[in-house]
């Protein structure tokens, strides 16, 4: 509410953090480091946010690491190949910004919390072949994390309903072969990691990130959602929020920084503001946006809103991760040999193997004559080659087929199951096969990245990413428009002030994560490229508002 | 091979408790996370439970196969994933307790709201499977009442199956508690409350 009488606050701090994602996370650490008190509100019974279900990678080119896997980079190269790929939709001097900060921001990290990254030195940037682009080096590994140093706070860490159990780094999945070779896997190690409380991704950093805000006395507020800024004489001064039925109002001296994430699990707000339908969103369902529209509610301008992470989605009927139904992101199914996506004509329409933000761009082609999305409803279809060697959502091969897997004889028969045009099914899978055996795509060009490669099965000839599907019985499940976040939001500047649409900043308003107008607009440079950004403007808020005088 | 024991106690007969465990129609819906079940045949069923995979849940089909069925106390069972790779197997044991060892008070006169609860209960139950068990007057316990022990194992296959039954293991004693108490509390509510 606009210049409202002051407050009697039933807690008073220098900075409200909102959301206890990397953002937040990093916000509080860097606001803490510069002598503010300190409050982190969570609205779930969690911590982390969408940090904590994810793969956990930090996106930072030009970070010390880099040389420890022998790989060097230029800073002009990054900030050419960011600025290619937000293909106009976020300001330049942020996208410098976040190249400049980002690696102090990991020294910063490393630090104050138990965190030590690694360079992964085989994950490729997602458009390696891109001038400035990177074959790996700029995607940070966590490592694993011991949850019992987080004390009695250990069942508070949210856990990825994907990662959450196995708990392996990042570069150990990659060199076990986590996606061509599944049933090697060290599942007995896994089993003794898991009984030890290891976690690995996004909860090893956000239990790092934990680790540090308890050690300096900060013990996030869970399930305190907060409700709406409170503002006096222009400026941001605190928050109302709810724990429960019970109301608090909590002062902020020196500001709040939203940190909420995106509105992914708002229908109404993706509808309106998304490119293209997004059904499956594959983030935890407190993502509602609740953070935006209190930015909107002080006039904050927005920026960046038709974008997401785009990630296409898989559904095990049933399986269900915080009450709702789980959509898992599928980043390799669609790259292992015996796979294609298919629209209803039965038609390819993409390199199946792309990285998971730009393939979705293809899902949302539209038929002006027909005023349809050519691409939807899409299937991925594989053939028991497929099953025999490669894992796909919770099959592992040795298991039993799984029953949410259409099934069929014939191509024809799996085509009439699926409502998929059996003519256009036949002839793309045959003009697929004789690819696959030559081992070059010229259709769409699947397995010539070395980003494709990463996903494939390296043992596989002549080409990782092409494999026949000609060995019944043959198999389909639905592709669904999923992202892991939205990245639409209230629009910054440099120090992740919130701007009105004249550029003036709202005083005491800052915003970092998936609440803020996406730094890298419709691209998504590599992995961690989400965290990293959010990482790094949670650093600049944090600093910016403790800095500011009382 | 994870494998849990849990057991409770009740101030009614054996008789009593057989007459409700044998058919397994009157406590199949008492089991944690359950869906459904279909009966085959005197021996087979199939069941449909929704269980907590670690921090996630999933729908598990189960074949319940009936292999020892003594008749007055003990029903042992063995269990077939349909859809996941996993079996494993239990027993229900009914003895009596002996006098040495006290029972349990019968309940206190409860307040209206649980009596109305209970009469809620007992109305949905008849809805779902007919008349079901009367609401009878306890018949007088042997000495000190029924001892229901429930063990339970599970044991996952394939490749993963480490893995899965690190995270089974946790949710098992909780399951078979859950059994447990269930049925005990739905006797001594039928029985005690109107005695």
């Amino acid at each position: 509410m606009w210049f409202k009488k002051s407050q009697k606050w039933q807690l008073e701090v220098d900075v409200v953090v909102i959301g206890s994602g990397a953002a937040g996370a990093v916000a509080a650490l860097a606001a803490h480091a510069g002598k503010a008190k300190v409050l982190v509100l969570e609205k779930t019974d969690k911590f982390g946010g969408t940090t904590a279900v994810s793969g956990g990678v930090v996106w930072v080119p030009c970070n010390k690491h880099m040389a420890e896997v022998g790989i060097a980079d230029a800073f002009d190269d990054a900030l050419g190949y960011v600025t290619r790929l937000t293909d106009g939709k976020s300001d330049p001097a942020l996208v410098r910004r976040y190249l400049e900060i980002a690696p102090q921001m990991i020294d910063f990290i490393e630090g104050a919390t138990p965190i030590a990254f690694k360079a992964l030195g085989r994950y490729p940037d997602y458009h390696p072949e891109f001038e400035g682009g990177r074959p790996g080096g700029r995607s940070l590994d966590p490592g694993l994390f011991d949850t019992n140093t987080l004390g009695a706070w250990k069942d508070k860490l949210r856990r990825s309903p994907v990662f959450g159990m196995t708990a392996m780094s990042v570069s150990e999945a990659t060199d076990w072969g986590v996606f061509s070779k599944p049933s090697a896997l060290p599942f007995g190690l896994l089993a003794k990691r898991f009984k030890q409380g290891l976690v690995c991704y996004g909860g090893a950093l956000s239990g790092g990130l934990l680790k540090a805000l308890l050690d300096r006395g900060i013990e996030p507020m869970l399930s305190t959602a907060a409700q709406e800024l409170i503002v006096e004489e222009d400026r941001v001064v605190g928050v109302r929020a709810k724990q429960g039925e019970k109301e608090i109002l909590i002062g902020a001296k020196r500001g709040v920084v939203l940190a909420s994430g995106g509105f992914e699990w708002n229908a109404d707000m993706c509808k309106r503001f998304l490119g293209g339908p997004l059904t499956h969103p594959n983030s935890p369902p407190g993502n509602d946006g609740d953070g935006l529209k209190m930015a909107m509610s002080l006039g904050a301008d927005l920026g960046n809103m038709s974008e997401a992470w785009w990630c296409p989605s898989l559904m095990v009927p049933g399986e269900e991760y915080d009450k709702r139904q789980l959509h898992r992101g599928d980043f390799a199914t669609r790259s292992l040999p015996h796979s294609v996506i298919v629209n209803r004509k039965g038609q390819r329409f993409v390199n199946e193997a792309h990285n998971y933000n730009d393939l979705m761009k293809a899902f949302f082609a539209f038929d002006p004559v027909a005023y349809e999305r050519t691409n939807l409803p899409a299937w991925i279809v594989i053939d028991q080659q497929y099953l025999d060697r490669y894992a796909l959502l919770t099959y592992v091969p040795g298991m039993p087929v799984p029953e949410w897997l259409v099934k069929a004889d014939t191509l024809e028969e799996l085509a009439g199951k699926i409502g998929v045009d059996a003519n256009g099914l036949g002839a793309t899978i045959a003009r697929f096969n004789r690819a696959a055996l030559e081992g070059v795509d010229p259709d769409f060009r699947r397995g010539e990245s070395v980003y494709d490669h990463f996903y494939g099965d390296p043992e596989h000839k002549p080409n990782p990413n092409l494999g026949t599907i000609e060995k019944g019985p043959f198999y389909a499940i639905q592709v669904h428009t999923g992202a892991i976040g939205t990245k639409g939001g209230a629009r910054t500047d440099g120090d992740g002030r919130v701007l009105r649409p004249d550029g003036t900043a709202i005083t005491g308003l800052y915003a970092a994560g998936n609440v803020m107008a996406g730094v890298t607009g419709a691209g998504y440079p590599g992995a961690g490229a989400t965290i990293g950004a959010a990482m790094t403007f949670g650093f600049l808020a944090g600093k910016h508002a403790a800095s500011r005088s009382v | 091979m994870p494998e849990v024991e849990y057991t409770t106690k009740m101030a009614l007969p054996r008789s009593l408790v057989w007459d409700f465990v044998k058919d397994m129609n009157n406590w199949a819906p008492m089991l944690t996370g359950y869906q459904k079940h279909e009966i085959i045949d005197d021996k087979d069923s199939i069941w449909t439970l929704k269980g907590d995979v670690g921090i996630l849940s999933r729908m598990v089909r189960l074949k319940f196969h009936i292999t020892e069925w003594n008749d007055r106390d003990r029903v042992a069972f063995t269990l077939e994933g349909l859809n996941e790779k996993v079996d494993g197997g239990g027993l229900l044991v009914m003895e009596e307790v002996k006098s040495d060892a006290p029972p349990p008070p019968p309940p206190k006169k409860r307040w209206f709201g649980r009596r109305f609860l209970d009469w809620l209960a007992r109305k949905m139950f008849r809805r779902m499977h007919g008349e079901g068990p009367k609401r009878l007057a306890a018949p007088a316990a042997a000495d000190g009442g029924t001892q229901l022990t429930f063990t339970l194992r599970m044991d996952a296959g394939g490749p993963t199956g480490p893995l899965v039954n690190a995270m089974l293991g946790p949710a098992l004693l909780p399951a078979a508690e859950d059994l447990a108490n269930k049925i005990a509390a739905h006797l001594e509510n039928t029985h005690l409350a109107a005695a």
